[in-house]
């Protein structure tokens, strides 16, 4: 079955196999002279944004020089879903328009041995491809995440565990849309039109919820957002802010009514705004996830869409078994 | 070698065409006695035809006492006893059939109508022995 | 005959669509060794049948044995027993023949791969070419190739010759009755044209709206079954279940009866039948549930 699974498969498997290279290897190339920027490495810069002139410095070259392919790194959003669904959708849906299911089935392989081995082995692929890039994508964005933390879109969602769990979701998407649809087209259609979907819902509405955040309120400080002592604020640029604003000396939270309100009538009393909030007992309050739940997030969401990527193949395996096919 | 043929549209079944076939050869001198008739799976690959057909044929043949199966070697036409049709008798078959043609002919009738009343006539005979 | 001498075994089997029943209460005992014909219109369940037989379908009810085994329970041994030539052959269209061999090969027990050689070089098939850039008929030649390849006991063919030309069809023909010849392999094909059947097989089994309608051993149903013509009679003539179908005209009537009854009336003449026109006749009757007519091989 080796072979055989190659030999139909070694289209799919070389173009993104390339594609995966190519980009890599471009990302390495890159990341490198990124990388040179930090003085001692991103990893010493973490943090100190605003306190180290020399990181502040580095960061500042690096958003000139290398801001530009951040931002083309929303184009990698894709990445999961091309190579899951590329690899998903013609698995059982190419033998089913063929018609070549009713050769592949009637020789001395078992239906279920067959499915087995195909699933393995693309998943396999799915996995190998994916981790490969996901690991190259990580390492380049180190100095960026140094600066910026990891919880903003376009980090959480494209380093980690994340990636590959998404191509999984999507191989199973694919998978059972060709085994039920039995074309190859609709079915990456319709595993790409449920991996945005699912996407942008898990993150916007279910991310945040993954575990209670955690609430600061404090008077809003006289001398600006951070005390003498160096002391880094809380919530940081790492941490993920979920909801912020203002409340007031009971800890009612205010409407941004209330509080452009406020602000207009410091203006008018000329005072600085902040003295002004200050003297009436107007706290600062912050929602959010501290830094170090990152890799705790990364397991939920990873085990999520794992989750739905096996519960469809199972589909897909009993459809297959009972030759509902 | 001796080559079959097969008409699809006669009416009559694969095997029975067979067995005539080597019957009329074996009659008009174009199989001699100790031909060698060609292997089933031969006739098989050349007509694309039910084995079995020519193995019901080939037994046939074998019954009549026209051909001799030998296991390893093939199928042979066999000595024909004068039982088979002599010549005085195939002689005044001709003659009598000739006789009757052109009464036939006499009488009016073309070339078709006298094809139409043999073929009804034959039918009939043969009929009347099966039932 | 011992359950390893019936190729096929099926007991009431019936097969259920969303849409109804494509096959019903098909019950069957089809003989090994021979040249089994299914005929039947378009849409009579000759596909479904045959998917059955080879386990890429589970029937709604009944059961199907094929070669003493349940089709149901399938391992690599009782799968290399079948070979199966699907309608239209489908191939893999980007491999070469020599890879489709290759996948032969790879996916069962036993697969001679000399043979298929012989034969596709016998035929001037080239091992090179991509199987989708050859002619209909020498996909079919490689797909039978392919099949005949793994040495089954029984194969099955879905309409093997429907969409190839007079001279593909007569090579197909030429080396399908040649492997039979050959020995050891029961043939199981489904055709809707009734012409040239007789040539071909040795059994048959007719089937329309998803019943099976006749089935039996070929020389049997013709020694069975016989023409009656005589004058126009208005009278029931249906003794006992043995006129199957009846024709009139302004002044004689056909009869096609079974077991020879023959009427004592003078005037009535007795005629062999034509399979083609026997077969007609049992698809044109109206398909009632226990209409089957089986013939020729005692279950």
């Amino acid at each position: 079955m080796t072979w055989l699974i190659w030999r139909q498969h070694r289209t799919e498997v070389c173009v993104l196999g390339l594609l995966v290279g190519m980009f890599g290897i471009a990302l390495l190339v890159l990341g490198t002279q990124a990388h040179d920027l930090c003085p001692g490495g991103p990893a010493r810069c973490a943090g100190e944004a605003g306190i180290n002139e020399a990181c502040a410095a580095s960061f500042r070259r690096l958003d000139e020089e290398y801001g530009y392919v951040e931002n083309l790194l929303a184009g990698f959003y894709l990445v999961p879903v091309v190579i899951g669904a590329f690899l998903g959708a013609p698995l059982l849906a190419r033998e089913l328009e063929d018609g070549t299911w009713q050769l592949a089935w009637t020789q001395a392989v078992p239906r279920m041995r067959w499915l087995a081995a195909k699933l393995a082995a693309l998943a396999g692929v799915t996995v190998t491809l994916t981790g490969m890039f996901t690991a190259v994508l990580t390492w380049f964005r180190q100095p960026f995440d140094a600066w910026e933390g990891r919880f903003q879109y376009d980090a959480f969602d494209l380093e980690g565990l994340v990636p590959v769990a998404y191509a999984l979701f999507a191989f199973g998407v694919a998978t059972a849309a060709g085994a039920i649809l039995r074309r190859s087209l609709p079915a990456f259609g319709v595993a790409f039109g449920a991996f945005l979907a699912a996407r942008m819902s898990v993150a916007l509405l279910a991310r945040p919820a993954y575990a209670t955040p955690l609430t600061t309120m404090e008077p809003v400080p006289v001398g600006g957002s951070k005390d003498q002592a160096g002391h880094r604020p809380v919530p940081s640029f790492a941490d993920w802010m979920i909801e912020h604003g203002y409340a007031d000396a009971t800890g009612r939270r205010l409407s941004w009514t209330e509080y452009y309100e406020l602000e207009g009538a410091a203006n008018r009393a000329g005072t600085n705004l902040n003295q002004f909030l200050h003297a009436r007992g107007i706290q600062q309050f912050g929602v959010y996830h501290p830094a170090d739940r990152f890799w705790t997030f990364q397991l939920i969401e990873a085990a999520l869409f794992i989750a739905v990527a096996a519960i469809l193949i199972g589909v897909v395996v009993w459809r297959v078994r009972r030759r509902m096919i | 070698m001796f080559v079959f043929r097969l008409d699809t549209h006669s009416g009559v079944p694969p095997y029975l065409q067979l067995v005539q076939q080597v019957r009329q050869a074996v009659l008009l001198g174009f199989l001699q006695p100790g031909d060698r008739l060609p292997l089933i799976r031969e006739v098989v690959e050349d007509l694309a035809i039910n084995p079995n057909t020519v193995a019901k044929a080939y037994r046939q043949m074998e019954q009549e006492n026209l051909v001799t199966g030998r296991p390893g070697q093939g199928t042979f036409v066999n000595e024909q006893q004068s039982a088979a049709m002599s010549a005085s008798t195939y002689t005044s078959l001709r003659r009598g059939l000739a006789t009757w043609l052109r009464r036939a002919y006499a009488a009016g009738l073309d070339e078709q109508a006298v094809n139409a009343l043999f073929t009804s006539v034959h039918r009939q005979t043969r009929n009347e022995d099966v039932a | 005959m011992t359950a390893t001498e019936f190729a096929l075994r099926t007991d009431g089997v019936g097969k259920r669509y969303r849409r109804g029943w494509a096959l019903r209460d098909c019950t069957l005992a089809l003989p090994a060794g021979g040249v089994i014909a299914l005929v039947g219109p378009n849409g009579a369940g000759k596909t479904t049948l045959l998917r059955l037989v080879v386990g890429l379908l589970a029937p709604s009810t009944g059961t199907v044995e094929v070669l003493g085994h349940d089709v149901t329970a399938s391992t690599p041994q009782t799968l290399s027993r079948v070979g199966f030539l699907a309608q239209d052959h489908p191939l893999y269209k980007r491999f070469t023949v020599a890879e489709m061999l290759r996948f032969g090969r790879a996916c069962n027990l036993r697969f001679d791969q000399g043979l298929a050689e012989r034969r596709l070089a016998k035929l001037g098939i080239p091992l090179d070419r991509r199987a989708g850039t050859l002619s209909g008929g020498q996909q079919a030649q490689v797909a039978l190739a392919l099949a005949l390849a793994k040495r089954p006991d029984l194969l099955v063919l879905d309409e093997p010759v429907a969409s190839l030309d007079p001279l593909a069809r007569h090579e197909f023909l030429q080396v399908l009755m040649g492997a039979v010849a050959e020995g050891g392999v029961t043939v199981l094909f489904s055709s809707h044209v009734v012409h040239e059947l007789e040539r071909v097989c040795d059994h048959l089994v007719v089937l329309n709206h998803g019943r099976v309608t006749l089935t039996g051993d070929i020389d049997t149903l013709l020694a069975e079954h016989r023409l009656l013509v005589g004058p126009r009679t208005a009278t029931d003539l249906d003794r006992a279940g043995a006129v199957v179908e009846a024709v009139h005209s302004d002044r004689h009537t056909t009869l096609l009866v079974r077991d020879g009854a023959i009427p004592a009336a003078p005037g009535w003449q007795a005629q062999p039948v034509a399979l083609e026109d026997l077969v007609l006749a049992y698809l044109r009757r109206p398909s009632e549930p226990s209409a089957a007519v089986t013939s020729g091989v005692a279950a």
